[in-house]
């Protein structure tokens, strides 16, 4: 009972929950402007974890600046799938009719080809690096610098995009595209801007997600598809599409996981992820948070 | 009728490989036929409906964990019909619920739900002392190729019948406007869980039959989420549109994976990825599409 009570579990749950509300804020972004199901978004995750390690072991950059270029990186393949893949996508009418499923096919292509390019040129195996690994004792918590980094960075960037939302015209245009896509263009959002914005920022949180996993734990080309499910059990939870309820739940999914397995074992961890997804979907597929019932 | 024709001797012809004494062009056999089951299976549901399923691993695991089960206790065939049974009854016992979910939540779901039992299953195995289950005594390798044939068959006439029957015509109604055919009458409730069972049932049997060619049984791989891509990947690249196409598709990616994947795994990805990436943008109707256009080009 303890340990449940401790402070050093509660900072491992708030560590792993904001990490998973910035994976899940990527997602929501891109789903809920271009309702597009981004299965490769944890191999996203996975490039900017590469990013900032080719950076280390190179150039010596540190993660506090190679972050940005991780953001980048991830940024222009952003613009690169929008402009070559689902512009043509979403002009085709016949595509179009079935958007869902073709650009879930569309994303596991791209999934599987960013897997296996990093696994040509980086080899299979795992990789990782020293970076802020000195343990810190504060108010009787104990942690390393690089996971203090990753809470405050995180949960900056979480909270941030969504102080730009709420404040920010473009903001404003970014929502309403979410939710009357129609009624936003009749009043003057210019959708494709919107659309390509959202799409390389959503790449570029996760992008920065990556160069935080970089810094605290093993790297592999294959690495990403865990993430790419948390990020949908926690966009599934807080409702596909609801920026703000996605980052709470991602929080939320981070204590849970953490007491959940304090309480269990760590070989219940998948299969508590993995139910609590399958009942959301059943019992409420709007989301746990989401107050309407959308269409 | 030229189809019928055409695929029967296809067919006998691969029944006949054994006697080139290849065990080589054996297994190829047997791949084919298996992706070719499984991807027509798959179209049961998924093509006729447009519910698209990403968990067809989950059945085809099934039927393995089963077959391995029974394995040694009954006569192999047996193992083989439970395995198919239940993942049936698992189809049936999960689809009123599964079903009732649309769109981009069915998919993720069903990948889901896949992954919630390939979990379950793993914890199970390893909580019995359990590290992967040797099967010592299998059938040879002919026996398994000649009974994987029969069930691509089997897939490949359940497609077509149930395409060209009321129930494909209700099951398209579906996939058209689920609304307005249950207004008009459709019992739309009742033909979903029918497909979904039908097109579960064959999966199971291949599992168990996939199993015994590798005669060993990890959950890890038996549950694989991959499988379900693949399956996906097959029959997109073939066409959903006619019976045909999930065959061309499952021939075509299975001889891409025997030219490349054993000396260029990573290669056979990226190739995988760039032709789905292409066929889901250029070729949107799939091998199939694209034959019927040639063929009426001329």
């Amino acid at each position: 009972m303890d340990t449940l009570l401790s402070g050093q579990l509660l900072f491992a749950a708030l560590v792993s929950g904001s990490l998973y509300a910035l994976v899940a804020l990527g997602l929501n972004l891109v789903y809920g402007t271009l309702r597009l199901l981004n299965i490769a978004h944890g191999d996203l995750v996975m490039i900017g974890a590469y990013t900032a390690f080719g950076a280390f072991s190179l150039f010596h950059l540190p993660p506090v600046i190679s972050v940005f270029l991780a953001a980048a990186v991830c940024a222009g393949l952003g613009w690169a799938v929008y402009e070559g893949l689902f512009r043509r996508l979403l002009a085709n009418p016949t595509l179009a009719k079935r958007v869902e499923a073709n650009s879930l096919i569309l994303f596991y292509g791209i999934s599987v080809i960013l897997q296996n390019v990093v696994a040509m040129t980086f080899t299979a195996s795992s990789r990782g690096y020293q970076y802020l690994d000195t343990v810190i004792t504060w108010g009787g918590v104990s942690m390393t610098g690089n996971r203090l980094l990753t809470l405050i960075v995180a949960s900056a960037v979480c909270f941030g995009t969504l102080l730009f939302l709420r404040h920010t015209l473009f903001g404003w245009s970014l929502r309403a595209v979410i939710e009357r896509r129609e009624a936003a263009q009749v009043v003057g959002v210019n959708l494709n801007r919107v659309q390509l914005i959202t799409i390389c920022a959503g790449f570029a949180a996760a992008g920065v997600a990556g160069t935080l996993v970089s810094m605290t734990e093993q790297i592999t080309p294959f690495m990403g598809f865990p993430f790419t499910i948390v990020a949908f059990v926690v966009i599934i939870v807080g409702g596909l599409g609801n920026i703000g309820a996605g980052v709470l739940a991602g929080f939320c999914l981070g204590l849970v996981e953490t007491y959940g397995i304090a309480l269990t074992s760590p070989g219940y961890r998948s299969i508590l992820i993995y139910g609590l997804f399958v009942a959301v979907l059943l019992i409420r597929p709007e989301g746990v948070f989401s107050k309407a019932v959308r269409s | 009728m030229k189809g019928l024709i055409l695929g029967l001797v296809c067919v006998a012809g691969a029944a006949a490989v054994p006697m080139l004494g290849n065990p080589y062009y054996t297994g190829v056999i047997f791949q084919l036929a298996m992706w070719i089951a499984l991807a027509q299976s798959w179209s049961m549901l998924s093509a006729t409906t447009g519910y698209l399923s990403l968990g067809h691993a989950v059945f085809y695991g099934i039927g393995a964990y089963v077959c391995v089960l029974l394995t040694g206790s009954v006569p192999f065939a047996v193992t083989l019909i439970a395995g198919a049974l239940a993942a049936g009854i698992f189809a049936a016992a999960i689809g009123l619920p599964v079903l009732r979910v649309r769109g981009p939540y069915f998919v993720i779901l069903t990948y889901g739900l896949s992954e919630l039992v390939r979990h379950v299953v793993m914890r199970i195995e390893s909580a019995l002392g359990s590290f992967g289950r040797m099967i010592f005594i299998v059938p040879p390798i002919e026996v398994l190729m000649w009974c994987m044939l029969g069930l691509a068959t089997l897939a490949c006439l359940g497609a077509w019948a149930i395409r060209h029957s009321t129930f494909g015509a209700g099951l398209s109604a579906i996939r058209e406007d689920e609304v307005a055919a249950e207004t008009v009458g459709v019992p739309v409730t009742r033909l979903k869980l029918l497909a979904f069972v039908a097109s579960a049932i064959i999966p199971g049997a291949v599992g168990g039959l996939a199993l015994l060619r590798t005669s060993y049984f990890e959950p890890g791989q038996a549950f694989d989420p991959v499988i379900s891509f693949t399956i996906v990947t097959m029959a997109l690249v073939g066409g959903t549109e006619t019976v045909r196409g999930p065959i061309l598709g499952a021939v075509a990616l299975t001889l891409l994976s025997e030219l490349l994947w054993s000396n260029l795994p990573q290669l056979y990805m990226v190739v995988l990825g760039s032709t789905l990436i292409g066929f889901i943008l250029f070729v949107p109707r799939g091998v199939s599409g694209l034959v019927d256009q040639i063929a009426g080009r001329r």
